[in-house]
């Protein structure tokens, strides 16, 4: 009876998973280990819910739409860490520009060049695109290219979980002088988890990353319907 | 006289207080909503939002201090916004088998790419502008 009720659901649905986020931040803030990280408890946690209620994603969302929209003014809000850091951005556009493009470039061609390879199908190759940028970005990039914009923010997840690991390997690895390039890698290739790690690493490092996560995002949709247009079909 | 001191209020109102800051952003995000509609232009009306309010604190029209809180707040929360995206996977009970393991591939050796192709072309350019006393 309670069940067929929308409203209830709706309430439950977004009450459960506030809450789980919640507490997967509280756990996390005692015990920072990487596999304890909220972006991959709180998804995990809540799927396994949903699987165990036979739960539809339709009936989910439905009642959870909400959280998503304010991915738009979080958007709006990335003005402030660009504004405070426009000393960085007068100082450090050239390479900041070249990190951006280069970065793009790269993320779209391997995307494109790895599904082809594995035989992805194209709804899932579009979608894998904007894997690189910050959510609310990659989910407007993925619409306007022809993706689907959930299966992006599947795929963004799972690049900022393993691309903050990633990126702190390779920087051990690579002979990197400048923290320009190492904030642009982690920037870049894990938006807003490698900018995490990179300010656990050292403030202007993730200064930097965030910045070039920012740029490489704004760039992308403002490209998006460019993009969309040279894409091969 | 009774109008400044009512901006005076707000501003303070503003500079304490979270959710005011809040409710401002999501001011800023409905002004840029409102524009891409009136006018039709290809760009998202929270992008034109973003916009709108770089150049309220560039020139001075707006204090960092009045939305700096709310935003570090949408900033910080961003996780909980695309938590239920996420369960899309629902959805796509494919991905749980070779086709995942695939995707899981493409993503890892694509950022893998990613990274080191963006550091070491910006450390070469930082290096090629530090030899030029550019840096």
């Amino acid at each position: 009876m309670l069940r067929d009720n929308g409203l209830f659901q709706a309430l439950l649905w977004s009450v459960l998973t506030i809450g789980l986020y919640a507490a997967a931040k509280t756990l996390y803030h005692r015990k920072a280990r990487w596999w304890l990280s909220p972006l991959l408890i709180t998804p995990a946690l809540l799927l396994l819910i949903a699987v165990a209620a036979k739960e539809s994603y339709q009936e989910y969302i439905q009642g959870t739409h909400w959280l998503v929209a304010l991915l738009a003014p979080a958007t709006v809000s990335f003005a402030v860490p660009i504004y405070e850091q426009r000393s960085l951005l007068r100082r450090h556009w050239p390479l900041l520009v070249v990190g951006i493009l280069t970065g793009s470039a790269t993320a779209m061609g391997s995307a494109w060049m790895l599904s082809n390879l594995l035989g992805l199908d194209e709804t899932v190759r579009l979608s894998l695109l904007p894997r690189s940028l910050s959510t609310p970005f990659a989910m407007i990039v993925s619409g306007d290219i022809g993706g689907v914009p959930s299966l992006t923010a599947v795929f963004v997840v799972i690049t900022g979980v393993l691309g903050a690991a990633l990126g702190e390997g390779l920087l051990t690895w690579l002979p990197l002088r400048s923290s320009l390039a190492r904030g642009a890698l982690l920037g870049m290739g894990a938006h807003g988890a490698g900018t995490a790690k990179a300010y656990q690493i050292d403030e202007e490092i993730g200064a930097i990353a965030g910045l070039v996560m920012v740029l490489v995002g704004l760039l992308n949709v403002l490209a998006a319907p460019l993009i969309a247009h040279l894409l091969p079909r | 006289m009774n109008g400044f001191s009512h901006t005076v209020a707000w501003r303070r109102c503003c500079r304490s207080n979270r959710l005011a800051q809040i409710v401002l952003i999501l001011g800023f995000w409905l002004a840029g909503e409102g524009i891409t509609r009136a006018t039709g232009l290809p760009v998202p009306g929270a992008i034109v939002g973003l916009a709108i309010l770089l150049a309220f604190l560039g020139n001075k029209w707006l204090n960092i201090r009045t939305v700096r809180r709310g935003a570090q707040w949408f900033l910080a929360e961003m996780l909980l916004f695309f938590v239920p995206a996420v369960l899309a996977v629902l959805d796509h009970p494919e991905l749980t088998g070779i086709l995942g393991l695939k995707i899981l591939t493409a993503i890892i050796a694509g950022t893998i790419m990613v990274m080191t192709v963006t550091a070491v072309v910006v450390d070469l350019c930082y290096r090629i502008r530090r030899s030029q006393g550019r840096c």
